[in-house]
């Protein structure tokens, strides 16, 4: 679908801040993107997106070149949320909001009100259409950006950061809704500096790191080579901690806590040489 | 001595909106505390009230009272707050004011009064603990949004206030920098005194450092304590049980299945000790000869 060819980034002049970057993209995907600070994750989705043109290399869409054709060309195909959600609001409501995106696409009037309808139902706005979106709290002003972007029913997702600000349910909230899309056949890409969304729902990783893709792999090669992930400024999600703690015993390395749970039972009841509720403490 | 003390006090904005409500609580002097709960559910506004933003710059209307360091809240003005309390709020670019990354740490001390050369050495200091030496000449907006967080908390950090609130201050960081500051908070709170006030979403972060949780829904206080009992009852009163960290989540698994009780784990090394005990059975050796 989307393809990075040899892509040189740098701010200024002299400092690459991405060298001969390569990647492709797959319909269907469920792309995490993670890294340190400053590693360069936000750089490489405005690359992708036409936000920023690349020093050298190529981005092609579906095999056309489309490098430095800018994100209004891009919008059609690319959906992107940005880290923060205020800077792309400024219409009078929710609803006028997400309507802007399909009307500068030239969507007629009856599919620009379908789009919008679908829009705010699959982000849970439909409630709040009339309402002035910069009085929104925060988790609600990303849902309205994400919104933004779905009307213009583009086949790819890119979100920054879409969590952070979040609390626990608006984070499962959110996450339900981008599963749900990818289900649909829309590819996601979605950068996070959270461990457990890493784990649970991506089908990719990549790190961003080295002035280039440090990783692009399955989580659970990942997380079960030895890879600098601190270096790379990524944390051993405390499941997986815990597990590879207790290989030496034969526990199998796992993600969820539930999981866990269920393989190490069997082994703490034969440890405990008793039957469950009889322990000694 | 607490350190801060909430007397049945309650808030609503100028819009109406009531935000806290008969909060009565206690934050002792040297301690370490975590504020948990959904979006909405008043975090926020706790925090402003304990540097006296609520009600001073908020206005609306208060009920009860706030004790900050011996000073009640809708006594003492913004200014002598700020002498004792310093905020990071989410929000944290709007508090940088200055060009440069140094300028910006120097302008508290400079507001106080405080001699250059000492404004120098303090701001070296704190920009060594916050990650960001050498990065002092460099602008602001050169930085990147998790250099920018740990400038604010610089910025706080250089006034040495008796009480520190930071509200989400690590969003924008990623996981080993956040692990950096919250070791650096834990550092100043255990070897200075300083009261530490946090929210954070993600509590396994802060699990290592609390010694207190408070659990705010809907603006009422629904559960303070040590963390091993509000996170216990957050899963046994089936509250806000999404935020319980994922160790937690094992721990009161396997205990609800049987296969406790387990100690009061902080972070996954003492989750592996004490299975990897119970499990070779060695712990249990050393239980029954004691």
């Amino acid at each position: 679908m989307l393809d990075l060819q040899r892509i040189c980034f740098g701010y200024s002049n002299n400092i690459m801040l991405l060298k001969e970057l390569n990647l492709h993209i797959s319909a269907g995907e469920f792309i995490v993107v993670a890294g340190r600070n400053g590693s360069g994750k936000t750089t490489l989705t405005k690359l992708m997106m036409g936000l920023l043109k690349p020093t050298t290399g190529h981005v092609l869409f579906e095999g056309e070149d489309v490098t430095g054709q800018g994100a209004d060309r891009m919008a059609r195909h690319v959906g992107y949320v940005f880290q923060n959600p205020d800077r792309q609001m400024f219409r009078d409501t929710v609803g006028q909001e997400v309507a802007y995106g399909p009307e500068q696409l030239g969507f007629e009037t009856a599919a620009t009100a379908a789009a919008v309808e679908e829009a705010l139902r699959l982000t849970d706005l439909t409630d709040l259409a009339g309402v002035y979106p910069r009085t929104l709290s925060k988790g609600r002003k990303q849902r309205v950006a994400i919104a933004s972007a779905l009307a213009m029913k583009p086949r790819l997702l890119i979100l920054d950061e879409p969590t952070s600000g979040q609390d626990a349910g608006q984070r499962e909230q959110l996450l339900s809704v981008m599963t749900r899309l990818n289900r649909q056949g829309m590819t996601i890409m979605l950068v996070t500096h959270d461990m457990e969304i890493l784990t649970r729902y991506a089908s990719r990783v990549l790190v961003v790191g080295d002035a280039g893709l440090a990783f692009d792999g399955m989580v659970e090669t990942l997380f079960n080579g030895d890879y600098p992930l601190a270096q790379w400024g990524l944390s051993e999600p405390a499941i997986v901690k815990i597990s590879r703690g207790l290989s030496a015993l034969g526990v199998a390395t796992v993600f969820a806590a539930e999981e866990l749970q269920k393989n190490i039972q069997p082994l703490l009841r034969k440890g405990d040489g008793h039957e469950p509720h009889s322990t000694a403490h | 001595m607490p350190a801060i003390t909430f007397q049945d006090f309650s808030y609503q904005y100028p819009s109406g909106q009531a935000a806290l409500e008969n909060i009565e609580l206690q934050i002792p002097e040297g301690s370490f505390t975590v504020v948990a709960g959904p979006s909405g559910a008043g975090k926020t506004t706790l925090c402003l009230a304990i540097a006296g933003v609520v009600p001073h710059y908020h206005g609306g209307r208060v009920a009860g009272r706030v004790t900050v360091a011996g000073l009640d809240t809708r006594i003492a003005g913004l200014a002598q707050m700020a002498e004792r309390v310093g905020t990071v709020m989410e929000d944290y670019e709007s508090q940088l004011v200055c060009l440069t990354v140094e300028e910006d740490v120097a302008f508290g001390l400079e507001n106080r009064g405080m001699a250059s050369k000492d404004i120098m050495i303090r701001v070296k200091e704190v920009l060594q603990l916050t990650g960001l030496e050498g990065r002092g000449k460099l602008e602001v907006s050169a930085l990147s949004g998790g250099q920018k967080q740990r400038l604010a908390i610089a910025g706080v950090l250089a006034v040495q206030p008796a009480v520190l609130v930071l509200d989400e201050a690590t969003s924008a960081l990623d996981p080993e920098g956040a692990a950096d500051i919250y070791r650096l908070l834990y550092q100043l709170n255990r070897q200075q005194g300083m009261t530490v006030v946090v929210v954070e979403h993600d509590l396994a972060k802060v699990l290592p450092y609390a010694d207190q949780f408070l659990l705010l829904q809907d603006g009422k206080l629904a559960e303070a304590g040590k963390p091993a009992m509000v996170l216990t009852q957050m899963r046994q009163h089936r509250v806000f049980t999404e935020a319980l960290p994922p160790l937690w989540r094992l721990k009161l698994g396997l205990e609800e299945s049987g296969c406790g009780p387990l100690g009061d784990w902080r972070d996954e090394s003492d989750a592996v000790a004490e299975l990897t005990g119970r499990i070779t059975g060695r712990e249990m050796g050393v239980k029954e000869s004691a």
